[in-house]
């Protein structure tokens, strides 16, 4: 018997991860562009425009990037090995990519066909895409973990799940006429929260479990923080659910309310732990990670304020604050640190010479991308009140990705000039 | 008496307190503390290189009969860091901020998943196959001797 995901047969190939990481920013550019020659799309959540760069930018680059990592962390982490990675990759990777390009141009251009087909295309990777990696958790199990992480996984996986379904059932609303027991905007929102807190915030936080103490040296999560925050983040949208199902007003407020305090409570405690480093020179994607926590605060205030006030802005400017702010700064942080290393890991396995991480991806290009960053942030904060500014957020939003690929490929170039100036050891583990 | 799963991860914690502090120092350009701070991490380092190598991965092999897997990637991998290590050196003798900078940017990443792997499956799955008192001798022993190495 092999060990439980720690051979090197379990590290997939770079390209497995790397197509998942190349596509993502380059989805974030299409959002950018659809902005730019959109029109008034940010004047309310229902735009066609604003439908379609809110899956561009949480389907195309948020899902792309998090199904990419969990590729690559679910062996180390979870003890859990896919089968097959380089084909699940493969299928997974074409079927969403696909997917979510027709899912936006069938939000956006008002094409129900091709949103359909996107939609199909979309939930059949992701079907994939989940056998195998329940598959591979069923199988890693058994190692008694000291970390909640594997068992928040499972909580995210369930809660895509939701999330995909509500989404599926909202295309068959639009393209078949199928009927819900609820009104449309209800699933939205429902939608729309199993995807932030379900699926997307609790990843987050299981990563965050680990990756934060140990990449950023500070002291743990409190450990009955980390046990009971995702249960009760899944626990409170269950509520939640119910609450709009049985049209119960109060218990509805109540789980709103909740889960807005457990995103903040996750955003509070990552922001004191992380000021309490013993790394006391942060570098940059430390900061965009802390900057991003502020992002998700500033996002949760906003979510509670569009409670009380029926502003078509609010829930706008949320949605920027936690999507952009939060959710992208984070994974923006992480790819800085993800993709330089699997470089240097694929070099140092194939018993090639690797340049150290910063010769891989130095410090300025990370600074002045993440620069542009901040400004774009700025840009389509301010654009949600002034409409006129959308199409200057467009052209920055579509700067911000388009540096972000073209840094995510100077490290591949990086990676390919080294291993042509080495000549591989013989016998060793070359993976390409 | 502690489990060996906390005994370990304990000390890779402390690893990374000594390790930040030759970081910092070096950052600051205090070359002759940062020299200090480097000696007592590549002592800590070696000293849970060596406890994991000499006592806790045979231990392994035996409780689980598994010696061509996960103990096998985890000794490639010590050797990695001892590399990355000597290169972390390098710069420090020549004083060159930015490649001490790279090469500890790149040991950080190295220990921290490897640390990972670590606690999540290889001291849990010793916490779960050790009879008792087998884990409490070990723990003894290997507490020692990284107590020891630490005063040295």
């Amino acid at each position: 018997m092999m060990g439980p995901g720690l051979s090197y047969d379990d590290t997939p190939p770079f390209s497995a991860p790397l197509r998942f990481f190349l596509t993502a920013p380059l989805f974030g550019v299409v959002a950018g562009l659809t902005l730019l020659f959109g029109g008034e799309i940010l004047v309310s959540r229902w735009t066609p425009g604003a439908l379609a760069i809110t899956h561009l930018f949480a389907a195309g680059f948020m899902l792309q990037v998090m199904l990419g990592a969990l590729l690559q962390v679910m062996p180390v982490v979870a003890g859990a090995s896919m089968p097959a990675p380089l084909r699940i990759a493969g299928i997974t990777h074409v079927a969403m990519t696909l997917g979510t390009a027709g899912l936006a141009f069938g939000l956006g251009a008002g094409a129900p066909d091709v949103l359909l087909g996107g939609a199909v295309l979309l939930v059949g990777g992701l079907f994939v895409f989940l056998s195998a990696a329940a598959l591979g958790l069923s199988r890693g199990a058994r190692t008694g973990n000291n970390t909640r992480t594997p068992r928040d996984l499972r909580m995210a996986f369930a809660g895509l799940v939701v999330t995909a379904a509500l989404g599926f059932s909202l295309v068959l609303v639009l393209t078949r006429g199928l009927a819900l027991p609820v009104a449309l905007p209800t699933v939205v929102n429902l939608h729309a929260g199993w995807g932030w807190m379900g699926w997307a915030a609790v990843l987050l936080a299981a990563a965050s479990w680990v990756v934060v103490p140990m990449f950023q040296i500070t002291a743990a999560y409190p450990q009955r923080f980390t046990t009971l925050w995702a249960p009760a983040v899944t626990a409170t949208l269950v509520l939640w659910t119910l609450a709009e199902y049985f049209a119960i007003d109060t218990a509805r407020f109540i789980a709103i309310i909740a889960l807005g305090l457990l995103g903040a409570g996750y955003a509070g405690t990552t922001l004191y732990l992380q000021a309490h480093s013993r790394r006391s020179k942060p570098d940059t994607p430390f900061l965009a990670f802390r900057e991003a926590m502020y992002a998700a605060l500033a996002g949760v205030l906003v979510l509670v304020i569009s409670l009380w006030s029926d502003a078509d802005w609010w829930p706008i400017l949320a949605g920027v604050l936690i999507l952009h702010g939060g959710f992208g700064g984070t994974i923006t942080a992480m790819l800085y640190k993800i993709v330089p290393f699997l470089a240097w890991l694929h070099l140092t396995q194939a018993g090639i010479k690797a340049p150290n991480m910063k010769k891989l991806l130095p410090d300025t290009p990370i600074r002045r991308q993440l620069r542009v960053r901040t400004a774009s942030l700025a840009t389509l904060c301010l654009a949600v009140f002034v409409p006129i500014l959308a199409p200057l957020a467009g052209i920055v939003l579509a700067v911000e990705f388009g540096w972000l690929f073209a840094n995510l490929l100077r490290v591949v170039r990086a990676r390919r000039d080294a291993a042509k100036a080495a000549v591989p050891r013989p016998g060793s583990h070359a993976n390409t | 008496m502690n489990s060996i799963s906390e005994l370990m991860t304990h000390d890779h914690r402390d690893c990374d307190g000594i390790f930040a502090r030759a970081e910092e120092l070096a950052s600051d350009g205090d070359w002759a503390d940062a020299a200090a701070a480097l000696k007592k991490f590549a002592d800590a380092l070696n000293a849970h290189f060596a406890a994991e190598e000499s006592t806790l991965f045979p231990a392994f092999e035996q409780a689980t009969g598994m010696t061509q897997g996960p103990t096998m990637v985890m000794r490639h991998e010590h050797q990695n860091m001892r590399d990355t290590l000597a290169a972390l050196q390098y710069a420090l003798d020549k004083q060159d901020a930015d490649d001490f900078a790279g090469e500890a940017e790149t040991l950080l990443i190295m220990m921290q998943q490897h640390n990972m792997k670590e606690e999540s499956v290889i001291y849990p799955m010793l916490d779960s196959r050790l009879p008792g008192d087998e884990q409490e001798r070990l723990s003894a022993s290997v507490g020692k001797h990284l107590v020891e190495a630490r005063a040295a």
